[in-house]
């Protein structure tokens, strides 16, 4: 088992003072090679869940386990340390550095890793995403689509086993959208496990598994439209 | 190998913030271009100060001046000190090596032919050359007999004999000081520009006697200059000669003195004095403005971990620990402020040696001072840092993020 939630809990506390449960008893599973759908209204926790999930943010109360290991023993060094090597983020704005080129932005994870030799990871990332020809552009030369893509190759180019995707295709186009969507199902269909957070059912409808999240609680998880992937067996 | 790359990745961050980082190199370039420009400006001052100090007072000099009052200007009622007072003096206090009296035209017209100019006109016996340590630099001082029979001869300052002879040797040639003809003996010892910045070099010499009688008609000295046997003495014969010209004066007890003394040792006492103040207090006052130059720094970087808690979440979620941020927050407030600082230290240099050029002094931008400019700019960015890289560090990624 990759990810083991149980019993997981985040209270915020608005600036009024008054508290907001955002996550109440949360418990579900993830296996390695899955391809899940976080979906529910806005405010009902699923973004929380995945900064949870992504070492973003920490449960006041529950376990979360990760690889097999009880996140909670971890200080924030190696917290990053994992987030640099296993967990590959997307997120609905891109979050790409402005004026600085496509090939520098999916190169920023590489600043924080461990390697010694990491010539080429970038520019292979970049090719990954079909935007080798791009990789002197800044995000402003680039459409909506394209700089989806490169932060997709920013996610993958310390090669980790997880990516978490917050309504990555929001700020999209149908077209673009769709583009993105067959991206991850390609690195899905390659063995890598994803998380995606989206209030789309468009983009649900490409996942093979989907867990609803209603005020906070979950309220069905279950097999998504998409048949499950013969790489998924291998956990 | 994974700071090396985060410190390149900063320097690439500077350049994307071109305005912010121009305003926060501001502040240091002025403060370090200032404090090297007083630094080195008043360290040469000083220099040149303690110079010509060493060459008029030395170790054992005593300067009574006519008027009571303070040295160098104040009240002066100035008639009553004579070359007698002096010799009495001489005569009475034990101790006295050489001395020799002055007196001063400060502006006296000197021609030649169709040629001629105003010099600082000088009296003095030929005692001056030890007195004074300023002989002859061409032909001869004036001896005891030019003196004694108030003879028309003339030593004269290199600025004034160019302007006076062109090519032509001046030794033996005749000039005119007022309406008196003199014959020039020889050429001052260059001594160039004093601590006001005037030329020392534009001064006539001759006989005390002949300046007195015949240029300007006095019986009055304006000052003495007397050189003790042993340094180590300074102070009692300074005290024995004030009391002697008291009673020479027949002043009462409580009446102020009517003549000014000062010697070697207060020389001295002043000249630390003003080197506290050119190598203290001015820099000192200097450098606060680099506290301007830092409360600039942490707000312009405050403002910038503001503006860019996205990336800084971004940075956290692809790995970045927080002592990764807030190296980057220091590393980008540092450098600045050390770029802006070495841009100062450029700056004070060109202005240093400009203005020196202009004074002619001879100044320029030492090591010290280089190192202090660098030094405290790089200073005022660490501390200028420290706050909003705090702030970053701190930051939860999913706050930031949002």
């Amino acid at each position: 088992m990759m990810i083991r939630l149980s019993g997981i809990r985040r209270t915020y506390v608005r600036p009024g003072g008054e508290a907001v449960r955002a996550l109440d008893e949360v418990s579900m599973d993830i296996d390695r090679g899955e391809m899940v759908a976080l979906v529910g209204a806005s405010g009902s926790g699923k973004s929380t869940l995945m900064n949870i999930i992504g070492l973003l943010d920490q449960p006041d109360a529950g376990s979360y386990h990760l690889d097999g290991r009880d996140v909670a023993d971890l200080d924030l060094e190696l917290q990053a340390q994992l987030r640099n090597e296993k967990i590959g983020f997307v997120f609905q704005a891109f979050h790409l550095l402005p004026r600085v080129s496509a090939l520098e932005n999916v190169e920023l994870p590489l600043l924080y890793s461990r390697r010694a030799a990491i010539e080429g990871l970038g520019l292979a990332a970049l090719k990954a995403v079909g935007l080798a020809d791009r990789a002197r552009h800044t995000p402003g030369e680039l459409s909506g689509g394209q700089q989806q893509r490169v932060a997709i190759a920013r996610a993958l180019v310390n090669d980790p086993d997880l990516l978490l995707a917050d309504e990555p295709t929001g700020n999209l186009d149908a077209q673009a959208a769709q583009e993105i969507m067959e991206i991850f199902r390609g690195l899905n269909a390659a063995g890598r496990t994803i998380v995606i957070v989206t209030h789309d059912s468009g983009v649900a409808a490409h996942c093979t598994r989907v867990a609803r999240l209603d005020s906070g609680r979950l309220v069905s998880d279950g097999v998504g439209p998409r048949p499950v992937a013969a790489s998924q067996e291998n956990s | 190998m994974r700071t090396l790359r985060i410190v390149k990745d900063c320097m690439r961050s500077l350049s994307r913030f071109k305005l912010r980082t121009g305003f926060m190199m501001v502040g240091p370039l002025i403060g370090v271009a200032a404090l090297s420009f007083v630094v080195a400006l008043g360290g040469a001052a000083v220099n040149k100060l303690l110079a010509t100090v060493q060459q008029l007072f030395g170790a054992s000099s005593i300067v009574v001046s006519s008027g009571g009052g303070f040295f160098m200007g104040g009240p002066r009622d100035a008639t009553r000190l004579t070359i007698d007072d002096i010799e009495a003096v001489v005569r009475d206090v034990p101790g006295i090596d050489t001395w020799d009296p002055m007196v001063v035209v400060p502006d006296a017209s000197v021609r030649r032919g169709d040629r001629n100019c105003l010099v600082r006109l000088m009296g003095q016996s030929e005692r001056a050359e030890r007195a004074w340590s300023r002989g002859a630099e061409r032909g001869r001082f004036i001896d005891a007999t030019d003196v004694a029979g108030s003879a028309r001869v003339a030593l004269i300052g290199e600025t004034a004999a160019r302007a006076l002879f062109a090519e032509d040797y001046p030794d033996g040639q005749d000039i005119q000081i007022g309406s008196v003809p003199f014959r020039v003996v020889g050429i001052l010892e260059r001594f160039g520009t004093d601590i006001h910045g005037m030329d020392r070099d534009n001064e006539i010499v001759i006989p005390v006697t002949t300046a007195m009688r015949r240029v300007m008609n006095v019986d009055s000295i304006r000052a003495a200059k007397l050189l003790v046997t042993e340094p180590a003495d300074v102070e009692a014969v300074t005290r024995e000669v004030s009391l002697a010209l008291r009673a020479r004066h027949r002043l009462a007890q409580g009446q102020p003195d009517d003549f000014t003394v000062i010697n070697s040792v207060a020389v001295r006492q002043m000249v630390g004095r003003i080197e506290r103040v050119v190598f203290l207090y001015i820099p000192l006052v200097t450098a606060t403005s680099l506290l301007a130059a830092l409360a600039v720094a942490a707000s312009l970087m405050l403002a910038s971990v503001n503006e860019r808690t996205a990336e800084i979440g971004l940075r956290r979620a692809v790995g970045a620990r927080p002592a990764d941020i807030r190296l980057q927050f220091l590393l980008e407030t540092a450098a600045t402020t050390l770029a802006g600082g070495i841009a100062g230290v450029i700056l004070g240099g060109l202005v240093t040696a400009l203005v020196a050029a202009r004074i002619s002094l001879s100044a320029r931008l030492g090591p010290g001072a280089i190192a202090l400019g660098l030094a405290l700019s790089l200073l005022t960015g660490l501390l200028a840092g420290v706050t909003p890289a705090r702030r970053a560090a701190l930051l939860r990624p999913s706050d930031a993020l949002r």
